[in-house]
């Protein structure tokens, strides 16, 4: 094991030392993300560029230090907690949007730009970027190919996997490769920019980032829809989509959500009923128009005893960020708040929302339940606090009857976090023995000494480590 | 105000989603997360509460790397007073390492204003000139606004209010002309001002510092003063004096301290001036040339929701006075009361992106209700053209601004 002053050392003779933390006061702000565990890292390294990233790789991979990359440090899953010993890369340096091309509608980011900017920025242009993660105001675009993070737009658009079109990555052993471009189609080798979305810096370290972008849609409109039954909401949302009004979102809140919400940005919601939709069209004029009238009226049909329509951008942009504020005021009430993300087919969100209120009631935890219900990704917000064990034994359980409900039901352990920590023990159960097996073996292609990112997605302390 | 532990359960609730990250100016410079909130948060638990972190120099650094400016708790969606908790933890290392000198000097002479605060401003006037203070001082009005004006007596031309004028350190030792600006806009709307006697500093920036006492002393001073007229307002025209008689007076004294009724009393009638004129609306509109500025809006804003809107709604009535939008008109300045004077290359390089975006507008002149972002930007824009920073109030009043 390398002494701290000696890796200190060490690295500054990488890195410009300004941009190297060892102190002990300065890690504790790098010693979590937004999940419970705090576990301080050796030091902190903040990159200029991908050649002090493979540098930095490339030394540690060769004492085997663990290496943690980080973006926003606002992960729900657990991805950018640090482990023992560990060198966090810190990629927000690297943030520039290195080019947008309007006749190619493609765009190349380096990896720390933040998601909320780069939107405003094509957006200023007219074209558009859907991915909309809630954290868009901090989250990194990095962060988000690592996650293959996504937001209530992805009914309509998808996720971040959908818009990567290339990346350039740093791999353990310091080589720095390229893959894609400003090809739309591309049908040449392996995709390895999809094996890198999603893979939560266990592989490599994404430092570029090839998207493809769409044109801006010229109209929107938001509806509200007040239901007295969760069953029939969820038939409303099927009926919406089948219909192919195509709602660009289409959120569910429960009466517990809309309590929090309306106690910290009051929209004057109805208290008394079960279930809430909140719904945006867009595009043309005339197709918002059409798909406005054609949702609220099916949204009537399936016994909605209400439906408003923002009559302006500014009520409408009220609502939307009321609906952000969920987690926030949440977080208020609980002490702690663990955002689950299990996904199900749409057809099935009634069930596990059910399924969901009676682990609650099994485990005795208190779990509210809201998402993105137009592509059946839930978002049970359990409450936890990190100072009581036998709670958190309890929230671990229901977590874990989560997990096995949603793959029961045809779903996935995670619709848009990924897996982290916090998930990484339920793997095999999504995947199987031969599935994770080969999960492995690209794991060990990628990273032979284990050093990236150990602990996430490959669950307890396995690193995927050559001959371990 | 309280003690540290008495945040312990307040830091706890903190959600660590990170969304200061967006906020804060400092970060946005230095890019390193043990300068923002969350982090900042972490360590103050750590190093102060649970003691498992030496309470060393970093650390020090590190709880005085902030600004307090707000910005972070203006947006916590979990609702954190960061700043009340950073006051406090520079509170815990001011018992265990006392105040500077300095700040001793600053606090518990010169703001105070009793009897000999004019000799030791005039120190603080000698010692600056001989570099033998921290940072760059500014130059202190002489004689500061409260020997200017008599005191204590009700000025002509009341009927449609009556109201106390309370006078910031900014407009007493820094920009008399703020002063003479709202007795006069006052006086031509018929308001009848009187300006107590005996008035101190509001105490904000000994709590800034941590220095509890200090602040609780000009805290009961000024209440018992001011709560003693029969007002229908207390006027500032300073932003950070009013966050302080608003919001935070209160939280600085005991729960069971006699004062608290007063101060209570005060914090329910304190008005920011602009605001003021803007909910009376003006009588005599005065006569303006054509003129563009810009509003640099300042970071204790959040104890008065009207008091963003008010210098443009106040503007309007100027025929020919054109406001032009400032980029992100609310983000800090780098001033932070005395913040640019101890970390002058930081407050540098944050007030650089401002003044950028304040050139960028083309106006002629900015106005800002922040006496240290007026002095802090007029420092910076020397050389780059001849904009003026002026109170919205000077504006009103057809005052030319003084000569720099």
């Amino acid at each position: 094991m390398i002494s701290i002053s000696g890796l200190f050392r060490d690295l500054t003779a990488l890195v410009d030392r300004r941009r190297v933390l060892a102190q002990r006061e300065d890690l504790l702000a790098y010693a979590n993300d937004a999940t419970p565990r705090r576990v301080l890292p050796a030091a902190v390294v903040l990159p200029a560029n991908p050649q002090e990233t493979a540098a930095v790789l490339q030394y540690a991979n060769r004492r085997r230090i663990p290496v943690v990359p980080r973006g926003a440090g606002s992960g729900l899953a657990g991805g950018a907690t640090p482990c023992e010993g560990s060198i966090v890369l810190d990629l927000k340096r690297m943030n520039r949007i290195i080019e947008i091309d309007r006749q190619n509608m493609t765009a190349v980011v380096e990896c720390g730009v933040v998601t909320g900017r780069f939107h405003s920025e094509v957006e200023s242009l007219g074209l558009f970027y859907p991915p909309d993660p809630q954290s868009m105001s901090v989250c990194t675009l990095g962060g988000n190919v690592a996650t293959r993070a996504g937001g209530p737009r992805g009914v309509k658009y998808g996720t971040t996997k959908d818009y990567v079109l290339g990346v350039e990555a740093v791999l353990p052993d310091g080589s720095i490769i390229k893959y894609g471009g400003k090809s739309v189609k591309m049908s040449s080798g392996y995709d390895l920019a999809r094996i890198l979305t999603g893979s939560e810096g266990t592989l490599g370290v994404v430092t570029r980032v090839m998207l493809r972008l769409l044109t801006l849609p010229p109209a929107r409109q938001t509806l509200v829809a007040v239901f007295p039954e969760l069953d029939s909401s969820a038939e409303a949302v099927s009926a919406i989509i089948a219909a192919g009004a195509g709602p660009s979102m289409l959120e569910m809140l429960g009466r517990g959500a809309v309590d929090c919400i309306e106690s910290y940005v009051p929209l004057g919601l109805p208290r008394d009923a079960e279930a809430f939709l909140l719904i945006e069209v867009d595009g043309p004029p005339e197709k918002v128009e059409r798909d406005c009238a054609l949702t609220g009226e099916i949204c009537f049909r399936h016994g909605a005893r209400e439906v408003r329509v923002a009559r302006d951008a500014a009520e409408a942009a009220g609502i939307w960020s009321a609906r952000r504020a969920l987690f926030p005021a949440a977080a208020r009430q609980a002490r702690n708040l663990l955002i689950e993300d299990a996904t199900v087919p749409r057809t099935q969100v009634p069930a596990m929302v059910r399924a969901i209120a009676r682990i609650a009631e099994r485990n005795q935890v208190t779990i509210g339940v809201s998402g993105h219900v137009g592509d059946g990704n839930l978002h049970p917000g359990i409450w936890a606090d990190r100072r009581d064990p036998e709670l958190m034994r309890r929230v671990g359980q229901a977590m874990a009857e989560i997990a096995r409900e949603a793959l029961k039901l045809s779903g996935t352990l995670s619709g848009e976090h990924g897996i982290g920590y916090l998930k990484s023990p339920y793997l095999e159960w999504e995947f199987g023995a031969e599935g994770v097996a080969l999960m492995r073996r690209i794991k060990k292609a990628f990273d032979p000494e284990g050093i990236m990112n150990p602990g996430k997605i490959w669950p307890g302390g396995e690193t995927g480590r050559a001959g371990s | 105000m309280r003690d540290l532990k008495e945040y312990e359960e307040e830091i706890y609730r903190c959600s660590q989603c990170n969304f200061c990250l967006a906020l804060c100016p400092v970060y946005r410079e230095d890019l390193v997360e043990s300068s923002v909130a969350r982090g900042r948060l972490n360590l103050i638990q750590a190093a102060l509460l649970e003691r498992t972190v030496p309470a060393t120099g970093r650390v020090r650094e590190l709880i005085n790397r902030c600004l307090l400016c707000t910005n972070c708790v203006q947006g916590c969606p979990s609702g954190i007073p960061v700043d009340d908790i950073v006051r406090a933890a520079r509170h815990e290392l001011l018992k265990e390492h006392g105040p500077l000198w300095p700040e001793k000097l600053l606090f518990r002479q010169v703001l105070k204003r009793r009897p000999g605060a004019s000799s030791a401003a005039r120190a603080v006037t000698w010692l600056r000139r001989f570099n033998l203070l921290p940072g760059r001082i500014p130059p202190l009005a002489d004689p500061p606004f409260a020997e200017r004006v008599p005191c204590g007596s009700s000025r002509a031309g009341g009927g449609r209010a009556r109201v106390a004028y309370f006078v910031g350190c900014g407009t007493n030792y820094l920009y008399p002309d703020t002063g003479a600006a709202v007795l006069k806009v006052l006086g031509e709307n018929q308001v009848e001002v009187i300006i107590p006697e005996e008035q101190v500093c509001c105490g904000m920036p000994a709590l800034a510092h941590g220095d509890f006492d200090a602040a609780a002393e000009a805290v009961r001073v000024n209440a018992g003063i001011l709560a003693s007229l029969d007002v229908d307002a207390v006027v500032t025209d300073c932003t950070s004096c009013g966050y302080m008689l608003r919001s935070k007076a209160a939280g600085v004294l005991p729960p069971d301290d006699p004062c608290l009724t007063q101060v209570l009393a005060v914090a329910g009638k304190t008005v920011e001036i602009t605001e003021f004129i803007a909910g009376m609306g003006l009588n005599d509109i005065p006569a303006s040339k054509p003129l563009t500025v810009t509003y640099h809006v300042p970071c204790h804003r959040s104890w008065s929701p009207g008091l963003v809107s008010a210098p443009e709604r106040v503007i309007s009535h100027l025929a020919g006075v054109q406001l032009v939008p400032l980029q992100e008109p609310e983000r800090c300045c780098g001033a932070g009361g005395t913040f640019f004077l101890t970390h002058s290359a930081l407050g540098e390089e944050i007030r650089e992106r401002k003044l950028n975006d304040i050139l960028k507008t083309g106006a002629q002149m900015v106005i800002t209700q922040c006496p240290a972002c007026r002095y802090y930007l007029t420092e910076g824009l020397k050389g780059r053209g001849s904009l003026q920073v002026v109170h919205p109030m000077v504006l009103l009043a057809g005052l030319p601004a003084p000569a720099e």
